[in-house]
């Protein structure tokens, strides 16, 4: 108590200290979570594939926004390959052609039947309101949401959206996954099939059905085969089908946000290395502005120790207060940042209690680190000395 | 509480020599080339309870001669014969910058010429620093800091900044800080330099009144000489060495 009335008595000197480490730890803060968001996309997108075979179209452009249009024969095809368990036809298309991708991958549209998978899913989603869709909802036009999406459309189950210019009813909404589904519209595989066709050329709708039409295929291998064994089959296989394995999608995805992983942590490094400097700056500053107090408690009988026990305790207060105020800044630009951008569904950041408290520790110990060179330099000065510093 | 009651005199214990010096030498090496000698063999017995002065020109060496009394420096090793120092019969001119610390902050109190206190705590946590850094849990370090603010007539002023005191007055909080482990030695460099007449008198009276009423043994460097007249001894210091001793009979 008595040392949080000296730093209030010493108000400029340690509003300007705080401030300094204030700084650090919330770009700290700020940039960690944004990390923190790139790795739980990467990690949802690494388990949401793992042990599965995408198979697209070769003429597809890339994973994720749809692929080229095939036609279901093709699923039906390598559902009778060896070491095939299930083959699940899907469409998978942008939700909303006029609105720009979001942040981690556009908002997707993803049809197909409930329950084709046979239980080989093993990504959890969950309803946190409503409930999931069931192979009886093939025909009408109901739609489940994941947790950005729906909020952003500010749905609830019960309420109707027109999706590319069709009117759905919602029937649930999704538990947060951190990942892909997040942003995902998930309806049966016929509506999807319908929006899919009217968004073709004329001359591919004529050439196909709507009820034909696929735009990719989930493969799931049976048990104690490799993923990359049935890739190589299908590939081999199946005419103009390109596969992606989820080894395959770590080493794409993977590298790619790896790097992009990197500049955020370096900047964040940077911007820890410059908010310890200046921490050591002013820790330094502070404690040779007190020479000569040092040099009267070490006159009237304070030891060594305990004088740079006091200036050590005082810097881990300052570190600890600075930290809060950081941390606290940083997650109020976190949770406006992530507000802000729900509607457009842009979420960037994700603050984790590792985050908060790596932040809190690590500016405690900064400060402390930082007051204890100084104060023990000073400790070490003869008191004498110490009593002429002006 | 008056400052009469709170006053109690300290019990009389041996040995009658409080303070024995021999051969204390400290040569100040500002460059290669210029030394200055401040100290070249000083010899000196102080008594309990004995209120003396040390007096002298600048650059005579008093000041320096009364940190080394004060455990603040060591006396230079070197360059003569051994340096001797002794406290109550113990030799202290070699020990550990840990016992010297101890040692300043159980038997002596220092008042100092600009005050020397901390501008962050009130007048009641300055005198109460000095008896928790001599051990004294904080209640009790507190309650006793009370008590020297009551011997120098300060009480009411306890939750006062140094800012916000006038010169006299901090320099009684400093002398109340001096007082508040009770200790044997008191040491005072130019305790009434920065104050005006009527405030030196005051302080001056009032380190006169806990040397006669506790036997307080009082060591004071001035270059003032009323201050020296109200001295039982005032010893005379020219270019680091002992010029005379003038005993006075207050």
């Amino acid at each position: 108590m008595r040392l949080l009335r000296e730093l209030s008595r010493r108000k400029l000197r340690t509003t300007l200290t705080i401030l300094g480490i204030t700084i650090g730890i919330w770009a700290l803060v700020v940039f960690s979570s944004m990390a923190n968001k790139i790795n739980a996309l990467v990690d949802g997108g690494s388990q949401y594939f793992a042990g599965k075979v995408l198979v697209t179209d070769k003429s597809s452009v890339g994973v994720g926004i749809g692929g080229a249009p095939m036609s279901t024969d093709v699923a039906d095809q390598i559902a009778g390959l060896d070491g095939v368990a299930a083959a699940v036809p899907e469409v998978q298309m942008i939700y909303d052609p006029e609105g720009g991708g979001g942040f981690g991958g556009s908002e997707t549209i993803i049809g197909s039947v409930a329950g084709a998978d046979q239980g080989h899913e093993t990504f959890p989603l969950n309803p946190v309101q409503g409930r999931l869709l069931t192979p009886d909802d093939e025909g009408s036009d109901v739609v489940v949401m994941g947790s950005d999406l729906g909020r952003k459309e500010k749905m609830q189950p019960g309420d109707h959206v027109r999706i590319r210019g069709t009117d759905f009813q919602v029937v649930g909404l999704l538990e947060p996954t951190l990942t892909a589904p997040d942003s995902s519209a998930f309806m049966p595989l016929a509506a999807a099939q319908q929006l899919f066709h009217d968004s073709l050329p004329a001359q591919i709708r004529q050439a196909i059905p709507a009820n034909q039409v696929i735009s990719q295929v989930v493969v799931y291998p049976q048990s104690g085969v490799g993923e990359d064994v049935v890739a190589k089959r299908i590939e081999a296989d199946v005419d103009n089908a390109s596969t992606l394995t989820g080894t395959e999608f770590d080493q794409q995805v993977g590298s790619a946000t790896a790097i992009f992983n990197a500049i955020i942590i370096g900047v964040a490094v940077i911007s820890l290395v410059v908010g310890g400097l200046s921490v050591i700056n002013t820790m330094a500053m502070s404690v040779a502005e007190r020479t000569r107090e040092i040099g009267i408690k070490r006159a009237i009988g304070g030891s060594r120790g305990r004088i740079i026990r006091e200036l050590v305790t005082e810097a881990g207060l300052i570190g600890l207060i600075g930290g809060l105020i950081g941390l606290g800044l940083g997650g109020l630009v976190v949770v406006i940042a992530n507000e802000a951008g729900r509607d457009s569904g842009t979420v960037l950041f994700q603050l984790t209690w590792g985050t908060a408290a790596f932040a809190l520790a690590f500016s405690t110990i900064l400060g402390i680190l930082a007051g204890l060179i100084p104060a023990w330099s000073a400790a070490r000065l003869d008191p004498v000395e110490a009593l002429r510093y002006e | 509480m008056t400052a009469e009651q709170a006053i109690e005199p300290i019990a009389p214990q041996q040995p009658a020599t409080l303070l024995e010096a021999r051969n204390l030498r400290k040569t100040y090496r500002l460059s290669r080339r210029n030394q200055v000698e401040a100290l070249r063999g000083v010899d000196l017995d102080i008594h309990r309870g004995e209120m003396v002065a040390i007096m002298g020109p600048s650059g005579s060496g008093k000041s320096t001669l009364m940190h080394i009394l004060g455990l603040l420096h060591g006396p230079d090793r070197d360059g003569g014969p051994p340096p001797e120092l002794r406290i109550n019969g113990q030799e202290v001119g070699s020990l550990p910058d840990r016992a010297r610390t101890r040692m300043r902050a159980d038997t002596m109190g220092f008042v100092f010429q600009s005050y020397n206190l901390v501008s962050t705590l009130t007048a009641l946590e300055n005198v109460s620093l000095a008896g928790e850094y001599a051990g004294v849990p904080r209640g009790r370090a507190r309650d006793a800091a009370m008590a020297a603010l009551g011997w120098v007539g300060l009480a009411e002023r306890h939750g006062h900044r140094p800012m916000e005191l006038s010169g006299g007055e901090q320099q009684r909080v400093a002398l109340a800080r001096s007082l508040v482990n009770e200790p044997m030695l008191l040491l005072a460099d130019e305790p009434t330099g920065n104050l005006d007449s009527a405030r030196s008198q005051e302080v001056l009276q009032m380190l006169r009144r806990f040397n006669r009423e506790r036997g307080q043994t009082l060591l004071l460097v001035t270059h003032d000489s009323e201050v020296g007249e109200t001295c039982d001894r005032i010893i005379h210091m020219r270019d680091g060495l002992v010029d005379g001793v003038e005993p006075r009979s207050a």
